[in-house]
Formats: structure tokens, C-alpha cells, sequence
């Protein structure tokens, strides 16, 4: 019996081609002439301080600006060669970001790297500093540092880690290939995060639509302590947080609470493959495989440095297939940040670049509620998405407060069932920043 | 047929309802509660939309309040002299002298003057496109011109024209609610004789500024320089003017060379 979590969709095949378009090509590499690194790819810490200047030659994988703070989390330069700038840029943020850009010199001269060897011998207790001086952040999209998810408070107990490999996003198919490629990796990753937070659970949980991934990853998980491959239901949005504990545990995360809550702790694979590099290797993060695909010439998974810029990317990939694109989006279709050109450059977090022509980027005009209460059937978080919305559009905070408006995980299911085509994530999204702001 | 039991019952009831009417009336004399018919006067006297601007929950509590002496007479902004003269006749106290005021639009970052970041096609709300990368306009600092403040404009006073929000200063009563409403804080509700105005809050250096609008204030400090009576000021690079020292002579519009100063 394939595990999942009640409610949810089934994105259409229509939506869904996007993963055939990229699911069986290997990663390829790809190096672009300059980089424009952010300062804020993490959520959660002040933004890193640089702690390089202008005209400062660069080795790759060295450090360019601090950690600030015990949550903050350093940069590394993702190339080797020359520091051209360094600015405020409007990157996918709110407003304008502290970017460092580095010429590269195509040397690929990494500075001198020292890692604990292997994961299973090596002092636990020097496995979360590792993690935290290689830079590492959740790669599923979040950006939470992990160095701090991996410190369990005292008062809480935590026995399972899950690795998130569902990647049930349309499009993306990065995490997939980084299973089908380097599963070993993965495993060993894993196996840090598990010796470094105490845990004897480990497991890994990957979509049955990945049957390659799930092959390569038990071949990988077999005889490591602890390790369970765990095969999921395909259906969105598998890969949240919250539901993957659901799926994987039938354990329920408390309304406002951490994951730590419920006793586990969720990464991505992406995150795990990190983790080993770091670890094993001591190597920072610097790169990570991406896919670019959507109306693009040829649509690839990509292992893409640190701050290459999105039209190098697509560059990369023959250019657009369209005159002009309707929307370049940073991650998935359903939950990624659409960007404002292609000028800006991807993160540490960004799994996927997906370009939609005119047609597929028109919004839908909004229809009135016909109350068939398909969004409350999908609602992964069992809330009332109608009445939410609603609430939201009467601005009525305080009331969509009490109805756990701050539960929603804003994976828009509700949105993409709706018959109405009413844009019910949107104005909860909009809502929750009024009452944040507010402070409701 | 036998009347009698017909009879009976219409006996019965009646005197049921007499008894109680009489107990209902004892109790309406005895439990009454002591109403100030000032309150329900003074709520007559309010402009009536229950837009919040006097801080107190809609006119029934401005009301209460006023007759409670907690909120000036003259607190109801929506209704202005009017409204303070009829509350103050009630009250029988002065009125006060309020100074009329109204909400002034501080951008002029028009479609075609300021430049666009992006085309915006999503969600209409002003609040949620200025967390957007930015906002659709590359001026951080600009009116968004998604209609925020006119969703909550009572007196129909704000309509986005070109992109931008403009305010119908006969209809506005300085209520101050889109000063609320806007994400950017655009809005500003000042004297209404102070009309020589900055309309630009661009504090980004000069060339940034110009890059994002062509009616952006540069900080160029030539209203600095021309204004003989020490009105205008640049500071966080962009020029305000005190009304309290501004003799209105314009010389400062003549002289800016964006346009972003108005009269």
C-alpha cells in the first residue's frame, strides 16, 4: 500500500508534461562567465556580511561574506577569478539584495578543503559545525538554515529524520536525477544528518512516479543503518513538509508547531547530497543541480554554480523556443517565484527554471464561489479555503485568523481545483501578510 | 351551537394578556434603562460611513464617546465643520477651529513616467504587488496603482487614473484611511492650504532615482537653493517642504527640473 495524506490534486497531464520533458536526461554541467551571488538566500538570519572586496581575486569555494548570527549562514564563492561588484541588486526578493559578482576565470582553483572522511566514523559532535561552515540551506525551496534544523532543542524529542525526495512539483525533475545519479551520496548524507541529531530512523521518500530513483536509491540504502526507502503515492503536494510526515508517519504536526513537534525532522535529497559533500569532503555548497525546461530549446537538469544568472541558464539550454516568454518562473509552476526578467540569478534553493510561453501565463478571470467545496476536499491542512478567502476579501483578519488562516501551506491546490477559477491562495497569501504586518 | 366554551377562552386569554402586559409594563418602568438622548443625536449629526477615522469603532462609539466627553467635538474628520457644528450645538459647547485637510498623492510615477519592472497580472491588491520582486514599478518608493486605497475610500473620492492614484480633494474628507491602506505609505493627509507639495518620496541617489521615474526627486537641492524663506529641505535625498514656513510663491516649482514639485 503506497503511503500518502488525505487530500490534495493530481496536477493535469497537460501540467505534467513537463516532468517527461527532462526526467530521463543526466545532469549536465554548465559554467557561466559571471556570477551574481545573493546575500540572502536563507530565511530565518540577517543576510551574510561580505568579507571580500572589490578587485579581490577569488579562489572557488572560498569564503565571500559571513555568517551572521547563530542561524546565519556563510557564502562561498561558487567560481574562481575576480570580484567585480558588489551592490544592492533586485534579486526574487522583496526588495533589492547585497549581490557579490564574481568574473569567472574558468580555472576552477579550489582553495584547500578538509573534511571528517567518513560519515560513519567520523566525531558526530563536528558534524553540525561542518554543515554550518559549508553554507548549507534546505534546498526543496524554503532555504532554512540546516545546521539549525539539525539542533534539536532539549525539550524536544526527535527520532526520525525523513529526506524528502517526492519533488512532486511540475516540471522539476532536479532531485530526481541527483537520486538516479547519486544515490550513494544521498545515503551518506543521511547518515551524517542522523549520527549528528541522535536519530535511529532515517527514511527516504521518494514518489512512485520515480521508479529509477526509488531502484537506485534502495540499492544505495541497502545495509545502512537505519535507512528505509519508503515509496509515496504520487500526488501534490507530497513533498510539504507537513505531509510527508503525514505519509510517512501518520503522525500529525500541531496547528503553529515545528516538525520537531511531531518528532521528525524533513530535508531534501538535494540537502542530504549536500550535507555528504560537506562532511565527507568539507567542500562548501557552491553548486546544485537544476532544471531548466518549460519553452526552452532544449530542456536540461543542469548542475548550475551559485548565482549563475537565469539567462545564462536558458543560454545554456539553446535559448527560448518562444519570441517572447510569458513568465520565467523560479521553482515549480505551483509553488515558484515568478521573476521579474531573466537578469536574476538563482540561489542555493532554486531547483528549476521554468519558462511558460504567453498563452500558459495568462491568468484566468475570477468567477463567483459556486460552493461545490472541491477546495476543502484537496486542502492538504483540512482547512475551509472558500470561507478563508471570503474572509480575506471582506478583510476580515481576525476572523480568518481564528479559522487557522496562518495553518495554510500556500501549496495552492485549492486555487488550481477550483471550477470558479477563484484565486483563493493569493488572497490568503495576501491576507497573512496584512496580519503578520499588522500583527493580528 | 354552545358559545360558552369560545366565550371562556376569550376570557381567559384576555385576562392572560392583561396580567402580563401589566407585568411587562411594571418592569419596563422599574428596569429602565438611562438612555442620553444626546448619543443617538450626535450619531444622527456623523458624516455616517463608519470609516474608523476618529479611532473609535464606527459612529455609534464616536458617538457615545463624544457624549462622554472622551473625543472632541470636532473628531469626526469624515464630516469636517459641519459635522462639528451641529455635534457642538448638541453639546453646547465651541466647536473648535479644525483646519481642513485632505490626503495628498506623494508619486507621480504615472504609466510612461515611471518605469516598468514587470507587467503585474496577478492578485489586485497593491499590498500584495509591492512584496512582488520589488513591485511592478522599478521606483521602491512609488504609488503601485492597484486601487488599495480606493477599495477603501468611503466618499469615492480616489480612482486610479493612468496607473496611478488620484484623490478628488472635494470629495475626500481626510478620513485617513487609505493613508492606512497603502503599502508604500504614498498617501499622505495634510492642511489643505499647504498645496505647494513635493510628490516624490524617492530617497535613492540621483541617477537610481531617475533611472526608475522621469518625475523622480533627485535630491539636487535647487528648491534648497532657490527657496528664500528656509521652506524646503532635502533630506534622505528628496525635498520637503514645511508648510508652516512655505509662502506658497512657487518659486521652488519653477525651479525643479524633474517636475516632481506641484502646486
Amino acid at each position: 500500500m503506497k503511503k500518502t495524506f488525505p487530500g490534495g490534486v493530481h496536477p493535469l497531464p497537460s501540467l505534467h508534461q513537463g516532468k517527461p520533458l527532462t526526467n530521463d536526461l543526466p545532469v549536465k554541467s554548465f559554467v557561466s562567465d559571471t556570477v551574481c551571488i545573493p546575500m540572502n538566500m536563507h530565511i530565518a538570519a540577517a543576510p551574510s556580511k561580505p568579507v571580500v572586496k572589490k578587485g579581490d581575486h577569488v579562489l572557488m569555494g572560498q569564503l565571500i561574506a559571513e555568517a551572521v548570527g547563530p542561524r546565519g549562514v556563510p557564502v562561498h564563492a561558487s567560481v574562481s577569478g575576480t570580484v567585480k561588484d558588489i551592490g544592492m541588486v533586485q534579486q526574487l526578493g522583496k526588495t533589492t539584495s547585497q549581490c557579490i559578482t564574481i568574473e569567472n576565470d574558468f580555472n576552477d582553483e579550489w582553495v584547500e578543503l578538509k573534511g571528517l572522511g567518513n560519515v560513519e566514523n567520523c566525531d558526530p559532535e563536528q558534524i553540525i559545525p561542518a554543515i554550518q561552515a559549508a553554507g548549507i540551506i534546505g534546498m526543496g525551496g524554503a532555504g532554512f538554515p540546516t545546521h539549525f534544523k539539525l539542533q534539536v532543542p532539549p525539550d524536544k524529542k526527535v527520532d526520525t529524520i525523513i529526506l524528502n525526495g517526492a519533488e512532486c512539483e511540475t516540471f522539476l525533475n532536479a532531485d530526481h536525477r541527483l537520486m538516479v545519479e547519486n544515490p550513494v551520496r544521498i545515503v551518506d548524507g543521511l547518515r551524517a544528518a542522523m549520527r549528528a541529531a541522535k536519530v535511529e530512523q532515517g527514511y527516504i521518500a521518494i514518489e512512485d512516479n520515480k521508479k529509477d530513483a526509488i531502484a537506485a536509491m534502495e540499492a544505495a540504502a541497502k545495509g545502512r543503518k537505519g535507512v528505509t526507502v519508503v515509496t509515496l503515492k504520487a500526488k501534490y503536494p507530497q513533498g510539504a513538509e507537513k505531509q510527508i510526515i503525514k505519509a510517512v508517519t501518520k503522525r500529525e504536526v500541531p496547528s503553529g508547531k515545528l516538525p520537531a513537534d511531531a518528532g521528525c525532522i524533513v530535508m531534501n535529497v538535494a540537502t542530504a547530497a549536500a550535507v555528504a559533500d560537506a562532511v565527507i569532503d568539507g567542500k562548501p555548497l557552491v553548486e546544485r543541480v537544476t532544471t531548466v525546461t518549460g519553452k526552452v530549446r532544449e530542456p536540461a537538469n543542469l548542475m548550475l554554480r551559485v548565482g549563475t544568472i537565469f539567462l545564462d541558464a536558458i543560454g545554456a539550454c539553446g535559448g527560448y523556443s518562444v519570441e517572447e516568454p510569458g513568465k520565467i518562473i523560479a521553482g515549480g509552476t505551483m509553488t515558484g517565484i515568478c521573476a521579474p526578467n531573466d537578469t536574476v540569478s538563482m540561489t542555493k534553493t532554486t531547483n528549476g527554471i521554468v519558462v511558460l510561453d504567453q498563452q500558459e501565463a495568462t491568468s484566468l478571470e475570477e468567477s463567483s464561489c459556486i460552493r461545490c467545496g472541491r477546495c476543502v476536499e484537496v486542502c492538504p491542512m483540512h482547512l475551509n479555503p472558500y470561507r478563508l478567502k471570503n474572509l480575506c476579501d471582506a478583510n476580515l483578519l481576525k476572523e480568518a485568523k481564528e479559522d487557522h488562516i496562518m495553518d495554510c501551506i500556500l501549496c495552492s491546490s485549492c486555487s488550481y481545483i477550483c471550477p470558479a477559477r477563484r484565486w483563493i491562495m493569493s488572497s490568503i497569501k495576501n491576507a497573512r501578510e496584512l496580519i503578520a504586518q499588522r500583527g493580528i | 351551537m354552545n358559545f360558552m366554551p369560545i366565550l371562556y377562552a376569550l376570557l381567559a386569554l384576555g385576562a392572560l394578556g392583561a396580567i402580563f402586559g401589566l407585568v411587562l409594563d411594571i418592569a419596563d418602568k422599574k428596569f429602565a434603562v438611562e438612555t442620553d438622548e444626546r448619543v443617538a443625536a450626535v450619531r444622527e449629526a456623523c458624516a455616517g460611513a463608519n470609516c474608523g477615522a476618529c479611532g473609535y469603532p464606527g459612529c455609534d462609539g464616536f458617538a457615545a464617546a463624544v457624549v462622554a466627553g472622551e473625543a472632541p467635538i470636532n473628531g469626526c474628520s469624515a464630516g469636517g465643520a459641519k459635522t462639528a457644528n451641529a455635534i457642538a450645538a448638541i453639546m453646547g459647547a465651541d466647536a473648535g477651529s479644525a483646519e481642513p485637510r485632505v490626503a495628498r498623492v506623494l508619486c507621480q510615477g504615472e504609466i510612461g513616467t515611471a518605469k516598468e519592472r514587470y507587467r503585474y497580472d496577478g492578485y489586485k491588491s497593491c499590498q500584495m504587488a509591492a512584496q512582488m520582486v520589488g513591485g511592478p514599478k522599478m521606483c521602491p518608493y512609488s504609488c503601485v496603482g492597484l486601487g488599495d486605497c480606493m477599495d477603501v475610500c468611503k466618499f469615492d473620492a480616489i480612482h486610479i487614473e493612468n496607473g496611478i492614484a488620484v484623490i478628488d480633494p472635494d470629495k475626500c474628507t481626510a478620513c485617513g484611511m487609505c493613508e492606512k491602506a497603502c503599502p508604500r505609505h504614498v498617501i499622505r493627509v495634510m492642511a489643505k492650504d499647504a498645496n505647494v507639495i513635493v510628490r516624490c518620496q524617492n530617497s535613492d541617489t540621483g541617477r537610481v532615482a531617475r533611472e526608475a521615474c522621469m518625475k523622480a526627486c533627485i535630491g539636487c537641492k535647487r528648491c534648497e537653493k532657490t527657496c528664500q524663506y528656509d521652506a524646503v529641505h532635502v533630506e534622505n535625498g528628496f525635498a520637503r517642504i514645511d508648510p508652516d514656513k512655505c509662502t506658497r510663491c512657487g518659486e521652488c516649482a519653477k525651479n525643479c527640473p524633474c517636475g516632481c514639485i506641484t502646486i
